[in-house]
C-alpha cells in the first residue's frame, strides 16, 4: 500500500467518522492507496468539504452548490 | 315778213356761250373736286375701316394673350399647389419617420433601463435569499449533518468522476 496525501478542506475539524467516510469513497477511485487526510479548516465553505488530490480537486463544499444555484436562479430568471 | 330781234339771238348766242364756259371751267372743276372729295373721303373711311379691323384684331390678339396668360397663371397655381401638397406630405412622413424614431430609441432605452433595474434587483435579491440562507446554513449544520453531508455529496461527486472515467477508458 502507498501512502497518497490529500487535502481536506472543511468548515470544522474532522471527527474519526467524517474521516473514515472521506477515505472509504477515497479508496473507489484508487482501492490500492492508503490515503492520509492533511486536514485544513474554512468555515466559510458552510458545509460539505473540498478534496485536493494531486491535479485532482473535488468540490463538495455547501458555499459552492449555493453558489451554483444561485447563478441557475440568475441565469434562468431573466 | 318775220322781223328777227337780234338782241335777243345775241342774248341766246350769249346765254349759250356762258352755259358752255361755266360747263368747261366752273361745273367740271367742282365735279371733279367733288369726285376727289369723295374718293378722299372714301380712302378715309377705308383707312379707319382697316385701322379698326387692326385695333379689332389687336384687340382679340391680346385677349387671347391674357387668356394664355390667366391660364397659365392658373396652371403654375395649380402645380404650386400641387408641389406644396408634396413638399407638405414630405415634410409630414420625414418629420413622422423622425419621431417613430425617437420613440423607438426612447423605448429601446427604456427597455435596457427597466432590464438593467430588473437585473440589479434580481442579483439584490438573490444577494438577500443567499445571505439567509447561508445565516440559516450555519445555525443548521451540526456535526452530524456535516457527516451526511460528506457523505452524500462526495458520494455523488465520485460516482460523476468515476462515470467520466469510464467514458474515458471506453474512447
Amino acid at each position: 500500500m502507498k501512502n497518497e496525501v490529500v487535502r481536506v478542506i472543511t468548515p470544522f475539524p474532522l471527527i474519526e467518522e467524517q474521516k473514515e467516510i472521506i477515505k472509504k469513497h477515497l479508496s473507489r477511485l484508487s482501492p490500492q492507496e492508503d490515503f492520509v487526510l492533511q486536514e485544513e479548516v474554512d468555515p466559510s465553505i458552510l458545509g460539505g468539504v473540498i478534496i485536493i488530490w494531486e491535479e485532482m480537486l473535488i468540490d463538495c463544499s455547501v458555499k459552492t452548490q449555493l453558489q451554483k444555484i444561485k447563478e441557475r436562479i440568475l441565469k434562468e430568471v431573466s | 315778213m318775220i322781223r328777227i330781234d337780234w338782241s335777243i339771238v345775241f342774248q341766246i348766242i350769249n346765254f349759250i356761250v356762258l352755259v358752255l364756259l361755266l360747263v368747261r371751267f366752273l361745273f367740271k372743276p367742282v365735279v371733279q373736286a367733288l369726285e376727289n372729295r369723295s374718293k378722299h373721303i372714301e380712302e378715309q373711311i377705308s383707312a379707319a375701316d382697316k385701322a379698326k379691323k387692326e385695333a379689332e384684331d389687336l384687340r382679340m390678339k391680346l385677349e387671347e394673350e391674357a387668356q394664355k396668360i390667366q391660364e397659365k397663371y392658373l396652371e403654375m397655381i395649380e402645380e404650386a399647389n400641387i408641389e406644396a401638397a408634396k413638399i407638405k406630405e414630405n415634410i409630414i412622413n420625414e418629420a413622422y419617420q423622425e419621431a417613430e424614431k425617437i420613440k423607438k430609441e426612447y423605448e429601446k432605452k427604456a427597455q435596457k433601463e427597466v432590464e438593467k433595474l430588473f437585473s440589479q434587483l434580481k442579483e439584490e435579491v438573490v444577494d438577500i435569499v443567499e445571505a439567509i440562507v447561508v445565516k440559516i446554513l450555519k445555525a443548521q449544520i451540526t456535526p452530524e449533518v456535516q457527516t451526511q453531508l460528506i457523505d452524500e455529496l462526495l458520494g455523488e461527486a465520485l460516482s460523476q468522476i468515476e462515470a467520466q472515467m469510464e467514458v474515458s477508458y471506453e474512447k
